[in-house]
């Protein structure tokens, strides 16, 4: 994202905005009365400012349905993402998140990086989170424990937040916009590979037809000792889980022996 | 102002999303009625062949019968019930039909359209909502995969332990056959070179060859998947009625149910068009449709037609397992996924990708008809092989005879001890008299 001239006082004040109404949404034990009370209210208007302050600071993308496909899914997951951190039930948290995943999927598919935009809700929201759903909904005891009611440090982790974003934003939106082959000397194989593959598109909002194929060139071409490793690493800690639980049961039928 | 007024793509995406939605719907309609029908041919009754047209006595073999029925469902009380997560209750069902729905996006409804020559919009039409998507398949994975949320949030929101197991059985089933599924998948995606699924059509109408005459094991291992994807018998362990009730949707009514049913529906369509397009060869038929993508209306035509008759048919298999095969248990139905079509489908890969691997060194070392042979033999030579090791190591998977093993529980429960004789507090219960 290149941020446009003079936006970076509204983007500072967005997040700002961002990190206040976080905190008041958070719950908390330790507020003034009148605070507790109009807290959610406050944040809630808080966080909207913020979001309507992004969104104005950022550059426009071109077409107007793309741009407001484009703001729609950042405020989901925006949205998500707040209200995974703020909620006191888990099984909600985890529906959140879900919703903050399809948020980030759905600005990965705006942007044109299809593949990875899919993958994350295959991944993410289709595997594991429906496995954390099973255990939350099955391990669920009646009532909230106490991490579940009370956030423990809001306004540190507030803060916190917000002066990571703050700094992400701006520091990206600079580097994006400066060229960065000063500090690139290409490879060899980075040479033999532009020599190798076809042209780029000129147009660069045209969708890439290959853009997959070239992800999996790259991914089982040059990263291919990565992929295995990885998928050794995958294979190594689900051997483990069962060692692990095979000696649970063990145990277990030793101790009834033994009784 | 020009910026604000739509493109020729997006109104032509309008017009296909249009076309295709109500398309589904009617079918999904025609589909239940279609149903009863071969139930009542299999049970031999006549089945609904009342409900003509409206307010006549004109039967019309009870074609009437889909309006009748939806009428019926949405004009019933949408009873909510006072136990329930309102939220997630009232979200699941609009949840699982939007994902049902929008997996239609990646898939072709047919081939392409001759050239219309309207300013801005590329020819040929695609007969496809989102032609511009390079991973067709794994969007119909992805979104198929957050149709699994409306099932467990329905199930856990309904607070009702029928509605809460079959939502759990469910995802399980779900999550469990989406690995085979993918495996059969894969080997489509690796021979074809491609995630789209028109271009994996066009590839099997290019050779001629579709690919459940290719990679046999695949379609097999793919077919039984997406049954068991589709939760259709002898898959049906997530609304068993003799066990749950309705499973997930029993506490719904109304319209929330209709929209679970319809969602139900369209997972089974979309596991035909599936089956068609990536291993009955989509549109193509020999001698009939020619291969390429330059077509008159009347091939456009013939090729939407031949896809249509073709998915009708797989439909129609569809509902005539259901009447022929028990349903599962649900160790079977772990134990087939796992042990079975797990292995099965890592074998159709590794043949399909030495086939793939192999085939320019033998076209250039035995000639192409010769290396087009062996391609086809290696596959059907892996599916014998395959089948005749099921069948032999994992017979036990289907036997019903209960397992009399002295697990850790036995200490607790005396095999020979009779239950009933704590019940009538040491004396033996005397069977009542009727």
């Amino acid at each position: 994202m290149t941020l446009p001239d003079g936006a970076t006082p509204l983007l500072l004040g967005s997040v700002a905005a961002f990190a206040a109404g976080l905190w008041l949404l958070l719950p908390s034990v330790q507020r003034a009365g009148w605070l507790e009370r109009w807290s959610s209210r406050l944040g809630v208007a808080l966080g909207a400012a913020a979001l309507a302050g992004l969104a104005l600071a950022g550059r426009r993308l071109g077409g107007l349905g793309e741009e407001a496909v484009f703001q729609i899914v950042a405020a989901v997951a925006l949205v998500g993402g707040t209200a995974t951190v703020v909620t006191r039930s888990p099984v909600y948290a985890a529906i959140w998140f879900a919703l903050a995943l399809t948020g980030v999927a759905g600005l990965l598919l705006v942007l044109g990086a299809q593949f990875l935009g899919v993958a994350t809700i295959v991944v993410y929201a289709g595997a594991i989170l429906v496995m954390f759903l099973f255990v939350l909904m099955l391990a669920q005891p009646t009532g909230l424990a106490p991490y579940d009611r009370v956030s423990n440090e809001p306004l540190l982790s507030a803060v916190a937040g917000g002066v990571l974003l703050a700094l992400l934003t701006v520091s990206i939106g600079r580097l994006s916009a400066e060229p960065p082959a000063c500090c690139q000397v290409p490879s060899r194989a980075d040479a033999v590979a532009a020599a190798a593959a076809p042209a780029r598109p000129a147009d660069p909002a045209a969708l890439d037809a290959d853009a997959v194929a070239r992800l999996g060139a790259e991914l089982f071409g040059r990263h291919l000792v990565a992929v295995e490793a990885a998928g050794l690493l995958l294979l190594v800690a689900l051997v483990g889980a069962i060692a692990v639980v095979s000696r649970g049961e063990a145990a277990e039928s030793a101790e009834r022996g033994a009784a | 102002m020009n910026a604000l007024l739509p493109s020729a793509t997006t109104i032509a995406a309008l017009v296909k999303i249009g076309l295709l939605v109500g398309g589904l719907m009617t079918a999904a309609a025609y589909l239940v009625l279609l149903e009863r029908w071969i139930a009542a041919w299999v049970q031999d009754r006549k089945g609904p062949n009342r409900v003509g047209i409206p307010l006549t006595d004109i039967r019309l073999f009870g074609l009437g019968q889909p309006l009748a029925d939806g009428l019926k469902i949405i004009l019933k009380e949408d009873f909510t019930p006072s136990h329930v997560d309102r939220v997630l209750y009232n979200a699941a069902p609009l949840l699982i039909l939007a994902a049902s729905l929008a997996i239609f996006a990646a898939i072709p409804f047919g081939s392409v359209l001759p050239p219309l020559g309207i300013a801005g919009l590329p020819d040929p039409v695609p007969f496809l909502v989102a032609p511009g998507l390079d991973v067709g398949v794994l969007w119909v994975f992805a979104l198929s995969s957050i149709a699994v949320y409306g099932v467990l949030l329905g199930g856990w929101a309904s607070n009702n332990k029928y509605g809460f197991l079959g939502g759990l059985r469910s995802s399980a089933q779900l999550v469990a056959y989406e690995i085979p599924l993918g495996l059969g998948l894969l080997g489509v995606v690796l021979a074809a070179g491609s995630l789209r699924l028109d271009r994996i059509m066009e590839a099997q109408a290019a050779s001629g060859v579709w690919y459940a005459f290719a990679q046999p094991l695949g379609f097999v291992v793919f077919l039984v998947a997406s049954f068991a994807e589709a939760a259709r018998l002898p898959f049906d362990l997530p609304e068993a009625e003799q066990e749950l009730v309705g499973g997930y949707h029993t506490e719904y009514s109304g319209i929330r149910l209709l929209l679970f049913l319809v969602a139900e529906f369209l997972h089974m369509i979309t596991a035909a068009f599936l089956i068609v397009i990536m291993f009955l060869g989509g549109w193509h038929l020999w001698g009939v449709t020619g291969a390429g993508t330059e077509v008159t209306w009347a091939g456009a035509l013939l090729r939407f037609a031949i896809l249509s008759a073709k998915i009708l048919g797989v439909i129609v298999f569809f509902m005539l397992v259901r009447w022929s095969w028990p349903r599962f248990r649900f160790d079977q139905l772990m134990n087939l996924a796992w042990k079975v079509m797990l292995p099965l489908g890592l074998a159709n890969l590794v043949t399909v990708a030495a086939v793939e691997e192999l085939r320019p060194w033998l076209v250039e070392h035995v000639g192409s008809s010769a290396a087009g042979w062996l391609a086809v033999g290696l596959p059907w030579a892996t599916f014998l092989v395959g089948w005749i090791v099921a069948g032999v190591f994992t017979p036990s998977s289907t036997d019903n005879t209960p397992i009399l093993t002295h697990g850790p529980l036995d200490a607790e429960h005396d095999l020979d001890h009779d239950p009933l004789d704590d019940v009538a507090g040491g004396h033996r219960l005397e069977a009542s008299p009727r």
